[in-house]
């Protein structure tokens, strides 16, 4: 992105503001059709993977094996009618679907895809995603909240009640890896792990990490504000058409982004495993290779997400679900104090070493 | 304190049908329930009364879908009792074997509806493979996967049955028993949705009528399977538990379906020693008199004891049949248990006790 | 505290290698349009009707009044209706026929587009 910058105020083509501008918009909507075209696939993916783990087929009707499946599901929400309950709170139950979608598609544009392509570069980008990261679940609970339903509310508040015990854990142990790089860029925490992974200096924290991840995505163990079998779907339960399209995406393009920072946090991000990148070691150090790099680069970080988004749904195949009680109990009880105990012991180790 | 008023069901994904919960919140807690039954009713008991016997016997699978077998037996056992009809042994033999077939099928459906419930997906499609087998089982011999009409007055439709291949299925769900345990019983999620949670004393069981597995896993030896005639011959075990908790109802059923494999293998073994191939087809139209008397029969079925009561007044047609099933009063305890437990739990009480709706509204 | 800790994590990843191990094994879907399922001789699918002398004992034991049968001025058949959205498919007309006229054959697939169209005439009429 700033090579492109730099190219732009160099040439003088544009004034500086515009040149800005168009960089924005051109890395916004690379953002974006990526964001659409990984969620897509993930969801037909997360589809096909179930069915695998089940002796099934999966989707395997439209396209070749099932490729459009997902794209001809996306067809007919746009195409359904939007139903609205009269007594709903018609302002707030509108918004909330396009808010929850919006703060994800933010989250997108925080991650360093590669060493160039970085939109929102910023030296506190862990503490900005997190602070974004924690809009969808308002809006779900808005949503829940404003469609005066009785099974909608029960979801909104287990997600609030779930809110206060995951994000907690989420930052104690999104500190332990700061306190280790330190800093907030996730630029240079993904430059700190040139050496080793921070995984494998941190297991304890990871592990508390990928935990709490799962209760902020409402996956499988953690997903009773939106448990079908108790309260029918939690906070989308009165949502239709393409409203219920919007928190369907957004879920699963928080998925996405979510594993993703996890690659970033812990796996190394962009970073290839070996040490060196297959660019350079088939083609040499020339000039033309530096732009396989980058692409390289975005092919790892994606290569480690989808393995990270493949135990994610083999979690969700396995395991029955928690109540809310036991999960306040599991985070409060035992989980914070380990985290805490895991900061704590990080920070011994960076001030002694 | 304000009360939320939660009316779960009729349309409810987790009911297995249409039962309707009027619970009382209190937050997450429930503080009032009261279950409502009745929207299933198809009134096969008045149907009864105006239909012959012959009509009435294809009528009797529809009960209870899911264990069809047991009440054709429980319907043709008191009508032969009623008319002194002699059922020969082969045919009891069969009778059993199919009864337990369709005890492991039942069973089978009831483990993975209950982890769906309890938010476990593979695990219901684990159970379906095989419970399909079962079923494709069933429609090979009998012609139907669920209204079979197999059982007639006086023994069994036909004796064309394919054994090897219920030898086979029995085997293979016997090993694929222990795969679900490796998935379920020791997994500590599971653990704290079930232990100790939808506690059934023994006197609270006995008080609301429960049988059948429920009964058996709060720790009263209850099996009527061992004082009917037809397992006379037969060894098996009573699985008891005492807790009389959720996973302990769950306990019970998974060894209940190991001691069903070990009956049918038993049965198996009968039926290949003795000749089958010169059975006359048992389809005949009883034109006899109808003997007058009444007659209460029963059968253990999947979910509890099932009795037919039958009273006959010399006439083609049944003068009143009744039904008692095990599933109505797996509701009627709902309203005790669910006192004071989270809504989370409900699913897993409710689940737990094996509730088919079709069965409670005849 | 730690071998109930130990025994969770141990039974979670059991679970989680016995569901993997299914990735490995075949499908056992039946892709139901392109393949059909195997029927044994005994299935109960649409009745076929052949030398039937129409003398209404399977009428009687109907359970749901789906058989109407008409006869004509000389006492024959003339037409045998099977509704076919009152039949339960029991079988009880095949089973009971005192000359084995009533068959029923292996075709299950008998959706209609209209109520009418399922009342089936399926008396034979021979040369």
């Amino acid at each position: 992105m700033n090579y492109l910058l730099c190219t732009l105020f160099e040439i003088k083509w544009l004034p500086d503001i515009w040149a800005v501008i168009l960089v924005s918009v051109i890395g916004f909507g690379v953002v974006i059709s990526l964001l659409i075209l990984t969620v897509l696939f993930l969801v037909l993916a997360e589809r096909k993977l179930l069915g695998f783990f089940t002796q099934r087929k999966g989707p395997n009707r439209v396209g070749l094996w099932g490729v459009l499946q997902t794209t001809a599901d996306a067809i007919k929400l746009l195409c359904k009618e939007n139903i609205e309950l009269l007594s709903s709170d018609k302002f707030i139950f509108t918004i909330a679907p396009i808010m929850a979608f919006a703060s994800v598609i933010l989250l997108w544009c925080l991650i360093p895809y590669n060493s160039e392509f970085h939109l929102i570069n910023s030296s506190v980008g862990v503490l900005l995603y997190f602070a974004i990261a924690s809009l969808p679940m308002i809006f779900h609970f808005l949503a829940g909240y404003s469609s005066n339903n009785k099974y909608s509310l029960i979801g909104s508040y287990r997600s609030l009640g779930l809110t206060c015990s995951y994000s907690i854990v989420l930052m104690l142990s999104v500190m332990s890896v700061i306190f280790l790089s330190g800093t907030m860029d996730l630029d240079k925490i993904v430059l700190f792990q040139s050496k080793t992974w921070m995984i494998f200096s941190n297991i304890l924290g990871f592990l508390i990490f990928f935990i709490a991840t799962l209760a902020k995505l409402n996956r499988c163990p953690f997903d009773l504000s939106e448990a079908e079998s108790e309260i029918v779907c939690g906070y989308h339960t009165e949502y239709s058409g393409m409203r219920f399209a919007m928190f369907f995406l957004g879920e699963y393009a928080e998925l996405f982004v979510m594993s993703m920072l996890v690659a970033i946090l812990f796996f190394g991000g962009y970073l290839p495993p070996f040490g060196m990148y297959l660019a350079n070691a088939f083609m040499g150090n020339c000039e033309f290779c530096s732009y396989f790099i980058y692409f390289e680069q975005t092919i790892w970080l994606f290569i480690k997400t989808l393995i990270i988004v493949f135990v994610i749904i083999w979690i969700r195949a396995t395991l029955p679900r928690l109540t809310q009680v036991s999960t306040l109990n599991m985070f409060w009880k035992y989980i914070i104090p380990i985290s805490i105990f895991n900061l704590i012991m990080i920070i011994m180790m960076r001030a002694l070493w | 304190m304000d009360k939320m008023v939660l009316n779960l069901g009729p349309q409810h994904p987790s009911t297995h049908g249409v039962l309707r919960l009027i619970l009382e919140l209190d937050g997450e807690i429930i503080t009032s329930v009261e279950p409502e039954v009745g929207y299933l009713h198809r009134s096969l008991e008045k149907m009864a009364e105006s239909k012959s016997y012959i009509q009435y016997l294809p009528m009797v699978d529809r009960v209870d879908y899911l264990s069809g077998f047991f009440y054709s037996y429980a319907f043709c056992n008191a009508y032969e009792t009623l008319n002194h009809i002699q059922v020969p042994e082969y045919a009891n033999y069969i009778r059993v074997m199919f009864m337990e077939l369709n005890r492991l099928a039942s069973h089978l459906l009831w483990l993975g509806t209950y982890l769906l419930d309890l938010g476990a997906i593979s695990p219901m499609f684990y159970t379906f493979r095989e419970r399909e087998d079962v079923v494709t089982y069933f429609e090979k011999v009998t012609g139907q996967r669920l209204m079979y009409n197999y059982f007639v007055f006086g023994g069994v439709r036909h004796c064309d049955i394919y054994l090897d291949e219920a030898l086979r299925i029995v085997d293979n769900i016997y090993n694929k028993i222990d795969e679900y345990e490796d998935i379920i019983t020791e997994n500590p999620i599971f653990l704290s949705r079930t232990k100790d949670i939808g506690i059934i004393s023994k006197q609270k069981a006995l008080d609301w009528g429960l049988t059948g597995p429920n009964l058996r896993a709060s720790g009263i030896l209850q099996d009527y399977r061992s004082i009917m005639p037809i397992y006379d011959d037969l060894e098996f075990d009573i699985i008891l538990s005492s807790e009389g908790d959720c996973y302990s109802r769950y306990i019970v059923r998974i060894y209940e379906m190991r001691e069903s494999v070990y009956i049918i293998k038993q049965c198996i073994e009968y039926l290949q020693n003795i000749n089958l191939s010169n059975v006359p087809l048992n389809n005949f139209y009883h034109k006899q008199k109808q003997h007058e008397g009444e007659i209460y029969s029963f059968v253990e079925a999947p979910r509890g004891l099932t009795m037919c009561y039958l009273k006959s007044v010399g006439e083609d047609t049944p003068y009143r049949v009744k039904w008692r099933t095990g599933s109505y009063y797996s509701t009627q305890i709902l309203k005790d248990i669910l006192k004071g437990v989270y809504l989370s739990d409900v699913m897993s009480i409710y689940g737990s006790l094996d509730v088919v709706l079709p069965e409670v509204d005849r | 505290m730690v071998k109930k800790i130990y025994l969770s994590i141990k039974a979670i990843l059991k679970g989680h290698f016995t569901v993997l191990k299914h990735l490995f094994r075949n499908s056992v879907t039946l892709e139901y349009p392109e393949v059909h399922p195997f029927l044994n001789h005994y299935f109960r699918g649409r009745h076929v009707l052949e030398g039937c002398r129409g003398c209404g004992l399977c009428k009687r034991v109907c359970p749901s009044d789906a058989i109407m049968i008409e006869k004509n001025d000389n006492n024959y058949l003339n037409k045998y209706v099977i509704d076919y959205s009152k039949c339960i498919f029991c079988g009880n007309c095949m089973f009971y026929c005192p000359t084995h006229s009533m068959k029923m054959s292996n075709d299950y697939e008998l959706a209609k587009t209209n109520k009418s169209q399922l009342l089936t005439d399926i008396y034979y009429k021979g040369v």
